[in-house]
């Protein structure tokens, strides 16, 4: 019965932060956005004020009173300035960086303001994470990093997040609870098996090119960030504009890390399996294509290929919503 | 989980750097009454916990932590003999918040020892009152505050001065709001009983009185107390203070009768008690003169008005002589009303057989050339009023007025008299009463303040310790009890024109104070000085130290009457209006986006630039976006691309030109005019 309580408490109390806090991947906060509450500390120092103020009424000592009320008065300041540690403070999702189940994902969190406040030891923490505190001493922008253990494969997401500050002196604690719409992949947790081949295809038969490092197979327009090593710079001082070469090289080897090779396991110990011959191949010259129920990647390398299937792993017969 | 995260919390850098400077200004704040071994404590304490900081000693053992709990004890046991009353308990409270310096593990121990620095810095105006040590202690609010920020500053911010800077801004925030508390909050009055301030020494006049005493007194220019008149202010030579009466005689001290000499009724009637029988044996005749006496730090229970007084504020009682007696000790300043009628008889009906006994005794083996002459003089004269005659004429003829009068022996009313005839306001009283008793005449010394200073500027007196006067009272036959002034006789002007202009430029006046400013009332600036001081002395007594007998009035005059909606309205705008320049400061002073001169200079180039119709990409450089400006309105090209260079050059090959020649020469560029022509 009580248990029902609190949960009907629990959703009508999420439903009313969902209402008040929607969700956006960046978010200014401002007074309907924060909360502001005494800490323990605070309502110590309450009790503190009530002893100074006994010890004024009952020496009827006018300057005790005076030191009471100003302290009191410092209280009352003490609001403005820690809202305003947080007020006006935009908060926006950054990067996220996707991990192995049973790792951590991490979080990254942009922090700018518009002006050049000081703001002092904001900390910023996930339901299931560790705190980190920042802060920004006059400066435009702050990045943290939140760790939040992955328990298991697909979108991770974190939560709201809660930013909040007691400075300067602690007897008060601004916060709020942010959606940021923020997720991160987490990839199945990588079992190596090597006694298990993937099937293999010679590749003597169709030979099939890939991008690589041996044989020169014509020029194409430079694209930004390929390697200035690559630039036909003869080319370039016939005013040609940049080209840069290209080569490719022959695929000697085709390995498929196939769902099938993994038979009579279940599914989340067939990923990892997979997931580990994924983590082997991409470190080495191979390349290597995925075949899954449905799904096939055809064998290649590189570090968006390795991304492609390791996000195919980690979304494998998940439902719908977990996929973008 | 979060907690195993920091298992041994370290103390921030700025944190523990204001916690140790709290601690020592709070213990410095308390040096004048602190036994000496509790400021060697307190050092130890600090250099020990800077060592800990530092890594050079570790933690102190616990045995030694109660080992040095037993040490402050019993140091504050052996140094008070008790540990109940305000001293040795305030020492206690001091030597628990050094023992708390050595174990500061968690932040908690650290926000336990900065509340106890809030306590021990705000006690300390429980000992003293003036203006200084309340400015010191909002100097000491101030650092235990920064040690407060300094706990909560992130550790790498860990800049010495900023918790200083930001909790001085917070107190200076909070000052208009404390001044709209002070005024408002009402004051109940004690709830219950404490222990006072016990080893202070009595100032001002004490409660017996030997050769020699007063001239301690005329040494001292420190203000007694001051007085403001309703009326007018009496002449100066009705200015009698009555303070105490002595009756009481050992041959060379004089004292008060004890309270088991009186026998009708209680010996005190307090303010708003059932009138006591003896009450009626004064007449009050006229109209009463109603003043407000605030007096200065005593500590004792004497008060001083003139005679014969009502009291007119609760804890004072009338005594069975007919004076002013406070309830609790004068530790602090202190100020009450008082109605005396000046035109007053005094027992004139009888004096019972007990109370003329008590005023005629005279111990045996005194004096005894005194007593010889009195009783002859005695059979002489017809009546007491013409001995007093022949006795002032006596003095008035052969006796000097002097502040260095010589050494008194055994019999110091017969030398005085019959001998060195040099005296001072004491040694008449006290001859003159020793006389009027051995010549059957029923008289006491009474002692008090005689005169005041009135302040030219503000309407009050100032009554100064060397005021400090001695006379006597004589009981008549349908008279009753009637001031006589010997001292008058002698020297007329200390009563009619007062004491600092009789002996100002004396030697002996105000011997023990040569820094004092009444020494030199007759530099008229400086004296101006003085008096100005005085009056912000008196103004702080009575407007801070003493407000819950003004607020009343005050309040009334700004409420039209006290009710609580009122008093939490006027809170509620008074408080508004005292955070309103708090509020703007924090809210616009900050949000400011400070550039330079340059990008004031671009910034607002852009702004015209947009009226035109072409806004500057986000990332878009001076020169890129001047192109783009060319390309899109070519008759203005030349112009912009001017500009854009000049803010290049200025930028990237270092200023010359000032801001005014950066604004002038935009001023002329008017794209939004140009265009539309």
């Amino acid at each position: 019965m009580f248990k029902r309580w609190r949960d009907r408490f629990q959703q009508r109390y999420q439903q009313w932060v969902n209402r008040r806090l929607p969700a956006a991947s960046k978010i200014r906060l401002n007074s309907k956005r924060l909360f502001i509450f005494p800490t323990r500390t605070g309502f110590y120092f309450g009790g503190v004020l009530a002893v100074l103020w006994l010890i004024a009424t009952n020496y009827e000592n006018n300057l005790v009173f005076g030191a009471t009320f100003l302290l009191s008065a410092v209280f009352v300041v003490a609001i403005f300035h820690t809202f305003l540690n947080l007020s006006s403070l935009s908060v926006e999702a950054g990067r996220t960086y996707p991990c192995f189940s049973g790792g951590r994902a991490e979080f990254g969190i942009l922090l700018s303001q518009p002006g050049h406040r000081h703001r002092d030891s904001i900390k910023l923490h996930y339901q299931f994470s560790d705190p980190v505190t920042t802060s920004l001493p006059g400066t435009e922008l702050a990045e943290v990093s939140l760790a939040v253990v992955a328990k298991q494969r697909g979108w991770l997401t974190p939560g709201r997040v809660t930013v909040e500050t007691v400075y300067p002196l602690g007897l008060l604690r601004t916060w709020t609870y942010l959606d940021l719409k923020m997720r991160a992949l987490v990839y199945p947790r990588p079992i190596d098996a090597p006694g298990r081949p993937a099937s293999v295809a010679a590749g003597s038969g169709t030979q099939q090119m890939v991008r690589g490092r041996e044989d020169f197979c014509g020029l194409q327009k430079y694209q930004v960030g390929e390697s200035l090593n690559h630039i036909a710079w003869k080319h370039y001082a016939r005013e040609q504009g940049l080209q840069s070469k290209q080569y490719s090289e022959p695929i000697d080897e085709q390995i498929w890390l196939d769902w099938d090779a993994f038979s009579g396991m279940d599914t989340e110990a067939r990923l990892s399996r997979l997931c580990g011959g994924v983590l082997r191949f991409s470190a080495s010259t191979a390349a290597y294509g995925l075949r899954l129920p449905g799904i096939e990647l055809a064998p290649s390398r590189g570090d968006a290929h390795r991304d492609n299937i390791l996000k195919e792993l980690a979304l494998f017969e998940l439902p719908a919503s977990g996929r973008p | 989980m979060r907690k195993t995260m920091q298992p041994n919390w370290q103390t921030p850098r700025g944190g523990l750097l204001w916690m140790l400077v709290g601690v020592a200004v709070a213990v410095g704040l308390h040096i004048a009454h602190l036994p000496i071994w509790i400021v060697a404590a307190a050092v130890l304490a600090i250099i020990l916990q800077v060592q800990v900081y530092r890594g050079a000693w570790g933690h102190p053992p616990k045995y030694l932590k109660v080992l040095l709990m037993v040490f402050c004890i019993g140091g504050v046991l052996s140094s008070y003999g008790r540990l109940v009353g305000l001293e040795p308990m305030v020492a206690l409270l001091i030597s628990g918040f050094l023992l708390k310096l050595l174990e500061i593990h968690h932040r908690r121990d650290a926000l336990i020892l900065v509340f106890l620095a809030y306590f021990v810095v705000v006690i300390q105006l429980l000992f003293e009152q003036s203006v200084a040590a309340a400015l010191l202690v909002i100097l000491g609010l101030i650092i235990v505050t920064a040690a407060l920020v300094g706990l909560y500053q992130s550790a790498e911010q860990s800049q010495w001065g900023r918790p200083l800077r930001q909790s001085s801004v917070l107190i200076l925030q909070s000052l208009p709001l404390m001044l709209v508390l002070f005024m408002i909050m009402p004051r109940i009055g004690a709830l219950w009983s404490v222990p006072r301030q016990q080893h202070s020494a009595v100032t001002g006049v004490s409660d017996s009185m030997s050769p020699g005493d007063f001239t301690s007194l005329s040494g001292s220019s420190k203000v007694a107390f001051r007085v403001e008149f309703d009326g007018e202010v009496p002449a100066q030579s009705a200015l009698y203070w009555r303070g105490l009466v002595f009756s009481s005689f050992d041959g060379r001290r004089w004292k008060q009768q004890g309270s088991g000499g009186y026998s009708d009724g209680n010996i005190l009637q307090w303010y708003g008690a059932e009138l006591e029988p003896w009450d009626s044996l004064v007449q009050r005749r006229g109209e009463p003169l109603a003043y407000a006496i605030t007096m200065e730090t005593s500590n004792s229970p004497w008060l001083f008005a003139l005679a014969t007084p009502v009291p007119d504020s609760a804890g004072i009682a009338l005594t069975r002589d007919f004076r002013l007696y406070s309830k609790l000790p004068v530790t602090s300043e202190k100020r009450y009303r008082v109605k005396s009628w000046l035109d007053y008889q005094l027992e004139p009906q009888v004096l019972p057989a007990w109370q003329r006994q008590m005023a005629l005794a005279l111990p045996d083996g005194f004096n005894p050339e005194t007593r010889k002459v009195a009783e002859a003089w005695r059979d002489e004269t017809p009546s007491p009023a013409v001995l007093i005659d022949r006795l002032l004429d006596l003095y008035n003829r052969e006796f000097v007025y002097t502040l260095k009068p010589p050494l008194l022996g055994k019999h110091t009313v017969d030398e005085f008299l019959w001998g060195t005839k040099r005296g001072f306001c004491e040694f008449f009283a006290s001859s003159f009463v020793v006389f009027m008793r051995a010549a059957g005449v029923p008289a006491r010394v009474v002692v008090g303040y005689q005169g005041g200073e009135r302040h030219p500027g503000e309407d009050y007196l100032l009554v100064h310790q060397y005021d400090a006067h001695a006379w006597a009272e004589v009981w008549l036959d349908g008279r009753g009890w009637v001031r006589v002034d010997p001292t008058a006789a002698v020297a007329p002007q200390r009563v009619e024109s007062g004491f600092a202009d009789l002996f100002a430029q004396t030697e002996g006046f105000l011997e023990d104070s040569p820094l004092s400013l009444e020494r030199y009332q007759h530099i008229s600036w400086l004296n101006n000085i003085r008096l100005r001081l005085d009056a912000l002395d008196y103004a702080w007594a009575k407007w801070v130290l003493g407000y819950e007998n003004v607020q009343t009035g005050l309040l009334t005059r700004i409420l039209g009457s006290i009710e609580p909606l009122r008093i939490g309205l006027f809170l509620l705008v008074a408080g508004g209006i005292a955070m309103l320049p708090m509020v703007v400061m924090l809210y616009w002073g900050r949000e400011k986006i400070y550039r330079d001169d340059l990008d004031q200079f671009f910034l607002q180039f852009c702004r015209r630039m947009e009226h035109v119709g072409i806004k500057r990409h986000s990332g878009e450089g001076p020169r890129d976006y001047a192109m783009r400006i060319a390309l899109l309105k070519p008759e203005l090209g030349d112009e912009v691309g001017k500009l854009s260079s000049l803010y290049e050059l200025q930028r990237y090959q270092g200023r010359t030109l000032s801001a005014s020649a950066l604004r002038s020469k935009l001023r002329r560029f008017r794209p939004a005019f140009k265009s539309r022509n």
